[in-house]
């Protein structure tokens, strides 16, 4: 088993390598011509600007059916929703100048900066202009000049962003790379790796120190991503993946104690035993900083800080005003033991109906004032009566990247000890079976064994 | 003889360690927002002097970054000149270096 391991692995590293180091045909033609936007792309990948514009990256939303609360029949992502970690969301943080500062600064700011589109043509649009629209060198360039993408006011006024379109960066295209996905995807939430805290370097993940990239795991089809089922990734291509496949088996272990889990314990649990970024935020006390700009209040770890908690999760979804996590029990024949982040965060409730508000951040980020914000996001939504106030909620952010080496991983005596990571009274075991399950009869003589050989 | 060798070799390692210590803990550790007003790559990429203006006091601070992951965001302008930055380096013998480095907000 341990070779057919070693050999799949090999396998994915000399894929990924031999992929990598292949020249994207075209490129004389590139060089010959000069890039001009999606239509160059599409001389030889025609139809595929029109189907990208399909995808959750273009529409940042789609219909959920795994998450309690929501309507089955319209689109839902971070287009649209409302939670703590980003009280805001395209719509009603959509791209601006927020006002002058009390030092007469401004700056552009919104959610949907990191939109690959051009803010003329933005989340969700369609048509030819949307088509030429779309920032294709962004993912796909390795020399990609990311000073060229920035937000200005265009001849009339309205707020755009540029795009790197130049020869150089088209000539040279592929695959993406992890940082052409890293570029936005550590900088979500208010800032580098805040939001789900993981971090994506070589030496911090295993996959990438043995050269594996993410859209090896992530393989794309038709600009369609496989996604996990992170509780809070509600917007999907359709397409979910596993740690099993291609790459590790149902029973990956040399040792059967551990393979016998993995019914009920999902990888990440032993695998991934720490996380990071925010724990915790406050959208309704904004903290003035040195530029004289404002930010959410926020308390913050180190990518490897923090410890999850561990719940059962049976990839649905629990949805209310207060609470975004794991649906689950031991018993439901469905469900296994994974690990979340925990996030609290406090925004503002409507007190006339119970429910979340959103906020529009150009106002508090100029002078601090969060109802100021909210005003303005209720005002975009056209929502009149309302009460707000302040108020916690408490959300579950899935652990599925940052995956540790596995001398590293969680072993018998991290979970089987008295004081292990896990509560199994919470996970709903009962006096008598906590008793067996934190019995060191059950891992004595193993790990005795293996600290032997170690020493 | 041999024994005052001996004694001369403790001190020289006391007196070493304890210099050792000290210089340890002469390294001051700052924390800092400020405006990137220039970075220099070195010619073989493996470290960075960067100016920065400290917001607050407008001083001008020059830190040396040598981790991968900013140096590879200096080469493809994901950082450049005029970005914020909050950054913490230690300070030691007249000399910066930056233990972390980031752009101040996210989205």
């Amino acid at each position: 088993m341990w070779g057919k391991n070693v050999v799949i692995v090999m396998g994915c590293i000399l894929l990924a390598a031999t992929v990598n180091a292949k020249e994207h045909p075209g490129k004389e033609q590139i060089l010959k011509n000069g890039y001009h936007g999606p239509k160059t792309c599409e001389e030889c990948h025609p139809g595929k600007a029109k189907e990208f514009l399909g995808t959750v990256h273009w529409k940042h939303a789609s219909k959920v059916d795994h998450v309690d609360n929501l309507d089955p029949n319209e689109e839902h992502g971070m287009k649209n929703r409302i939670y703590t970690m980003c009280n805001g969301n395209d719509i009603v943080n959509n791209l601006k100048e927020v006002p002058p500062n009390a030092l007469g600064k401004t700056k552009f700011t919104g959610c949907n900066s990191c939109h690959p589109g051009d803010h003329a043509s933005d989340v969700g649009s369609t048509g030819a202009a949307a088509e030429q629209a779309i920032d294709c060198l962004i993912c796909h360039s390795l020399k990609y000049d990311f000073s060229k993408r920035k937000a200005v006011k265009d001849s009339s006024g309205k707020v755009v962003m540029t795009q790197d379109r130049s020869t150089e960066a088209a000539a040279n295209i592929g695959r993406p790379t992890i940082k052409n996905c890293m570029a936005c995807h550590e900088a979500a939430g208010g800032g580098a790796m805040i939001k789900r805290g993981f971090s994506m370097a070589k030496g911090a993940e295993v996959h990438v120190t043995k050269g594996i990239i993410c859209v090896d795991c992530h393989q794309v089809k038709n600009h369609k991503f496989p996604t996990g089922r992170d509780p809070n990734n509600w917007a999907h291509d359709g397409i979910y993946m596993t740690c099993v496949g291609e790459c590790h088996t149902i029973k990956p272990h040399t040792d059967a104690d551990y393979n016998r889990h993995t019914d009920k314990i999902a990888c990440q649990s032993c695998h991934i035993p720490k996380t990071g970024g925010a724990f915790s935020k406050d959208f309704t006390k904004w903290e003035k900083q040195g530029n004289g700009f404002y930010e959410p209040s926020t308390l913050k770890r180190e990518v490897n800080e923090t410890a999850p908690v561990y719940a059962w999760y049976n990839l649905t979804v629990s949805n209310t005003p207060k609470f975004i996590g794991p649906k689950g029990s031991r018993t439901d024949g469905k469900s296994k033991i994974y690990p979340f982040k925990v996030f609290q965060g406090k925004a503002y409730y409507n007190k006339k109906d119970g429910k979340l508000m959103s906020m529009d951040f150009a106002p508090p980020i100029a002078n601090g004032d969060s109802l100021a914000g909210v005003a303005s996001a209720a005002k975009i939504l056209g929502i009149k009566d309302y009460e707000p106030v302040p108020g916690w909620q408490t959300i579950y952010f899935g652990s599925n990247h940052q995956v540790t080496p596995k001398n590293k991983a969680l072993s018998c005596a991290n979970c089987h000890a008295l004081n292990g990571v896990l509560n199994f009274k919470e996970l709903g075991y009962s006096v008598k079976e906590v008793e067996r399950l934190t019995n060191p009869e059950l891992y004595f003589e193993k790990l005795l064994k293996l600290q032997q050989e170690n020493e | 003889m041999k024994k005052i060798l001996s004694i001369v070799i403790v001190l020289a390692l006391t007196a070493f360690a304890s210099l050792a210590v000290v210089t340890n803990a002469s390294a001051e550790e700052f924390k800092m927002t400020g405006t990137i007003s220039k970075i220099e790559l070195a010619a073989d990429g493996k470290a960075a002097t960067v100016v920065l203006k400290d917001t607050k006091s407008e001083a001008s601070v020059t830190v040396i970054v040598s981790d991968e992951l900013t140096l590879d965001k200096f080469k493809d302008k994901r950082i450049v000149e005029g970005d914020e930055i909050r950054t913490k380096y230690d300070s030691e013998g007249g000399k910066n270096t930056s233990k972390m480095f980031k752009k101040t907000a996210g989205c």
